[in-house]
């Protein structure tokens, strides 16, 4: 709201930082494990007198330096001018927080750039302590670029005390920071391996090949099975919410983690069989597969991370669309498009309000929706929701789905988002009664559940399901798939809603699906019982009295027998009961 | 729309303005160095291309491999004062990157191939042939166009009036192009550049290629000879860019402030200096004049942006949160790290000393 917007409707700018940050991390931890993997070869070609293995050395240096000064140096670069085109609010917080620990990265990262050069110009010519330490400062200054940039990124996913203390320090050793550290440096002596391997099958010395093979492959399995404990130890002091968005709350990080765990078996597998069993498997294809399953275990991890701060950019701190948390309940109470700057409709009139919504939609939605793009598009998101029943989403979208931000503004700006993501994206009717577009259960399921589900998408799943089942379904949604949350409402609503997914494979059962209780009741009770004799002996019965009456027929008269119905039946018939008898919901 | 009222507000600071102007007047002349030296070395590289002769051709071979060494300071010592710059005037740069989003993105693909073939002209000199020329020629061209996409957006940030074309073109296509200062804005520090350059690579061929008499005088002739004819227009080119500015601007540079009186005043004479020992072919204290003139032109060009801001934006006015041991630490480790390189690079002269 505080800075202008990158709009290309059909292209999302949280996929141009995935994509740079996935390539640059690969490239930077392999600069960073790479040196520490240059001056080891180097000794062992010093204390074996192996001409073959420094002179494979010297080539490594070569396509190392060519690799990570370059490409890793100016991703780096990019990632900064990436995030600051697409998160300007938050990059300038980062930068005006950290910009001591920045400009010291640049130090190091200037000592990198002298210590490579003079490294690999120098190679064979410097006597040999010299160029080793050479190379030992080149991997401290490597590591401490990465020593930095850690707290940094890490302080976007746990910012700790630093949000109430606003201490440089506070926020830069912040509760991920050590776990991550070492998990990041495993990793890059991992891929410091994997990029080894590769190298090393270029070596025309087929003793000095297999050598450097097997040396490389120890290498990236040690390494390997130390970021196993680190990963674990990583997720486990994460904060509640980010650990149960990794845990599966959010359908992308499922996704993510699960690539992730497999690249990471596969890669454990590969390494073992080529450096354990087979000398004849010690190709460059295999060792390609050995680097592609790293990158997508490390990828998978970044991603994660990414991932794991939703709704936040900085968490707790600051939304992925640049509004401060600390902010909302003001800009709440005095309007959003007064506050923004950046936006024409400062006033939503009639005439404006699908002008406004259409600010309101990219200044706190474009963020992390495309118009008709790859990413998240919001037309398809949207498309099966009226204008009512998007008023009411927006009002709980943070409560419901954790990792979207609550929307920030008055009643006024709520209905013209909600406006111009059905009228304006979808000409649908600005009807104001959010009921009148069909009966409950069709309004219900709009409201709660059209989100993400089409009933197009949703009926074949249900196929052949008893509405019973789709009903006791409806009590434990986060149990069928973790990603989905918890429906919160009413036994009737849900009643209500059952019956309408029921009726989606049944038309013609819509009537029979609503009046579930009256026939459980003729069916069950009404042989003994007619509704106008329990009406008296019932009255002002809690339905809740009536349900656990349900239970205990037979205690309240022995008469009776025991009602052998399912619980979802007990309900329909409590409910049913409940509302003839008069009795308080 | 007013224009003040889309410019964001700025950020809290960590350490009194004056540390980040200190730091960002220290660090932005260095980078112009090794911006200059790139462009020059790659221009003269150019240059004895066009000369027939071994000690041309060698002058050529010798710059392309000091290339990949200069895109790689240019670059980091960019970073220093675009740090700095994000931090005083963030706010600002933001907004103006957004506008140009797709051009200043395609600064790191442009830099990416340019320095690539800083390599390849560097390590496949010889099997090129002529080829390498037209692979020079690209990397300039590169090179050029990324120094015109910073040019846009050094001077985009710091006219606010011209933001509002955001609202029918929000897709960060903008470019600066109806700014009057932009063109000799570019061309001036183009041309100081690649006279800067030149000289550089004058100082380049009399020291670190003397133990080929013949290709180290070719190098500092053509060296000089750009660097005094580069300077001579650049009177041209300068005093266009100072008629472009804003009058009350241009005003303050006449008379108006006596510090941006004295600056334009000292640049000149110091300008004039250079001349005088750049057409004696003086190489040493031509460089000890430019030094001082590359850091009072960076001064200049500071209190230019100063008055563009004036109406919008006071630094003095941000507000400050000091904590000192974050600056301290950054202080710490910029003397370890001075002195680290220090040691390297003495560590490698004796090398080449005893080789």
């Amino acid at each position: 709201m505080n800075y202008p917007i990158w709009f290309v409707p059909a292209f999302g700018g949280g996929l141009l930082i995935a994509l740079v940050a996935i390539v640059h991390v690969f490239v930077s931890h392999f600069a960073v494990g790479g040196g520490l993997y240059l001056v080891l070869a180097e000794r062992k070609a010093i204390k074996e007198k192996s001409q073959a293995i420094m002179d494979f050395v010297k080539k490594h240096t070569k396509f190392f330096m060519l690799l990570t000064m370059v490409f890793g140096g100016l991703t780096g670069v990019a990632i900064w001018f990436v995030i600051s085109l697409i998160h300007p609010a938050a990059t300038s917080l980062l930068i005006h927080t950290f910009v001591f620990g920045w400009a010291a990265e640049w130090v190091f990262f200037l000592v990198e750039i002298v210590a490579l050069f003079v490294y690999f110009y120098a190679f064979g010519k410097m006597d040999d302590r010299t160029h080793q330490t050479i190379g030992w400062i080149y991997f401290g200054a490597a590591w401490m670029s990465l020593f930095l940039i850690n707290g940094i990124i890490d302080f976007m996913l746990t910012p700790g005390s630093w949000i109430s203390t606003s201490n440089f320090w506070s926020g830069f050793f912040n509760p991920t920071f050590w776990p991550s550290l070492f998990f990041r440096s495993f990793m890059s002596f991992m891929l410091a391996g994997c990029y080894g391997f590769l190298t090393a099958t270029f070596l025309k010395d087929e003793e000095a090949r297999h050598r450097m093979i097997r040396y490389s492959g120890v290498w990236a399995l040690v390494s390997l099975i130390l970021s196993v404990p680190a990963g674990w130890w990583y997720i486990s002091v994460l904060p509640d919410k980010a650990r149960s968005l990794v845990g599966g709350a959010s359908p992308t990080i499922t996704r993510a983690a699960t690539v992730g765990a497999f690249s990471l078996a596969a890669l454990a597998g590969l390494v073992m069989v080529l450096i354990l069993l087979h000398p004849r498997a010690r190709t460059r294809t295999l060792t390609v597969v050995v680097m592609v399953a790293a990158m997508g275990y490390m990828g998978a991890f970044e991603w994660t991370r990414e991932a794991a701060r939703r709704p936040y950019v900085i968490n707790e701190v600051m939304y992925s669309n640049g509004i401060l948390k600390s902010e909302v309940e003001r800009i709440n109470r005095e309007g959003f498009l007064k506050n923004a700057r950046w936006v024409q409709q400062k006033e939503i009139t009639e005439a404006n309000q699908l002008e406004a919504g259409r600010e309101l939609f990219l200044h706190q939605c474009f963020a992390c929706h495309t118009v008709g793009g790859f990413n998240n598009d919001i037309i398809r998101r949207t498309k099966n929701m009226s204008y009512g029943a998007m008023r009411k989403y927006l009002t709980t979208i943070h409560e419901k789905r954790y990792f979207m931000p609550p929307f920030v503004g008055n009643e006024t700006e709520l209905k013209a988002l909600a406006a111009y993501l059905t009228a304006g994206l979808h000409k649908k009717p600005l009807a104001d009664d959010g009921g009148a577009a069909g009966d409950r259960g069709t309004v219900l399921y709009e409201e709660n559940c059209a989100a993400c589900h089409s009933a197009e998408s949703i009926k074949p799943k249900m196929k052949g399901w008893e509405l019973a089942k789709i009903r006791a379904a409806l009590d434990k949604l986060p149990a069928l798939n973790p990603a989905m949350p918890e429906y919160n409402a009413p036994a009737p609503d849900k009643d209500a809603v059952a019956g309408y997914l029921f009726s989606l494979n049944n038309p013609g059962a819509d009537s029979s699906a609503k009046d579930q209780g009256a026939t459980l009741y003729e069916e069950n009770c009404a042989a003994c019982h007619s509704l106008d004799q329990v009406k008296p002996k019932m009255a002002g019965w809690p339905k809740k009295k009536i349900r656990s009456a349900l239970d205990k027929l037979s205690a309240l008269n022995p008469a009776m027998p025991d009602y052998s119905g399912t619980a979802v039946e007990k309900d329909f018939l409590a409910d049913y009961l409940a509302k003839h008898t008069g009795g308080a919901q | 729309m007013s224009p003040a009222s889309l410019i964001p507000v700025a950020d809290t600071l960590t350490a009194p303005n004056g540390w980040f102007q200190f730091f960002l007047m220290l660090t932005f002349p260095l980078h112009l160095f090794a911006m200059n030296a790139m462009l020059g070395a790659g221009l003269v590289a150019f240059i004895s291309h066009l000369y027939p002769g071994r000690a041309y051709h060698e002058l050529s071979h010798q710059l392309a491999k000091a290339l990949p060494f200069l895109v790689a300071f240019t670059v980091n010592l960019g970073v220093a004062p675009l740090l700095f710059v994000n931090v005083i005037y963030g706010h600002l740069l933001y907004s103006s990157t957004v506008l140009m989003g797709l051009y200043w993105l395609a600064v790191i693909p442009i830099l990416i191939v340019a320095y690539y073939l800083t390599y390849i002209y560097d390590f496949s000199f010889r099997k090129l042939g002529n080829l390498a020329m037209f692979v020079l020629l690209v990397v300039l061209a590169l090179l050029l166009t990324v120094g015109f996409i910073f040019s846009n957006n050094m001077s985009m940030m710091i006219a606010p009036a011209s933001w509002s074309r955001w609202f029918a073109t929000p897709g960060g296509t903008l470019l600066n192009l109806a700014d009057p200062t932009l063109m000799p804005r570019y061309l001036h520090i183009i041309t100081g550049s690649l006279a800067v350059g030149g000289l550089f690579t004058a100082l380049y061929s009399t020291t670190l290629l003397k133990s080929t008499p013949e290709v180290s005088e070719v190098g500092r002739k053509l060296g000089m000879q750009l660097f005094t004819w580069l300077t001579l227009l650049q009177l041209g080119v300068g005093t266009w860019f100072l008629l472009s500015l804003p009058k009350a601007t241009m005003l303050r540079f006449m008379g108006g402030s006596p510090i941006a009186t004295a600056l334009l005043v000292i640049g000149v004479l110091l300008a004039v200096a250079t001349l005088l020992t750049g057409f004696k072919q003086l190489v040493l204290p031509t460089v000890w004049l430019t030094l001082p003139l590359v850091y009072v032109m960076s001064f200049m060009r500071d209190v230019v942006r100063g008055n563009f801001l004036a109406p919008y934006f006071d630094p003095t006015t941000v507000p400050v949160q000091v904590q000192w041991s974050p600056l301290i630490f950054f202080l710490m480790t910029l003397a370890l790290g001075i002195g680290l390189v220090a040691w390297m690079l003495v560590r490698l002269k004796n090398t080449k000393k005893a080789c």
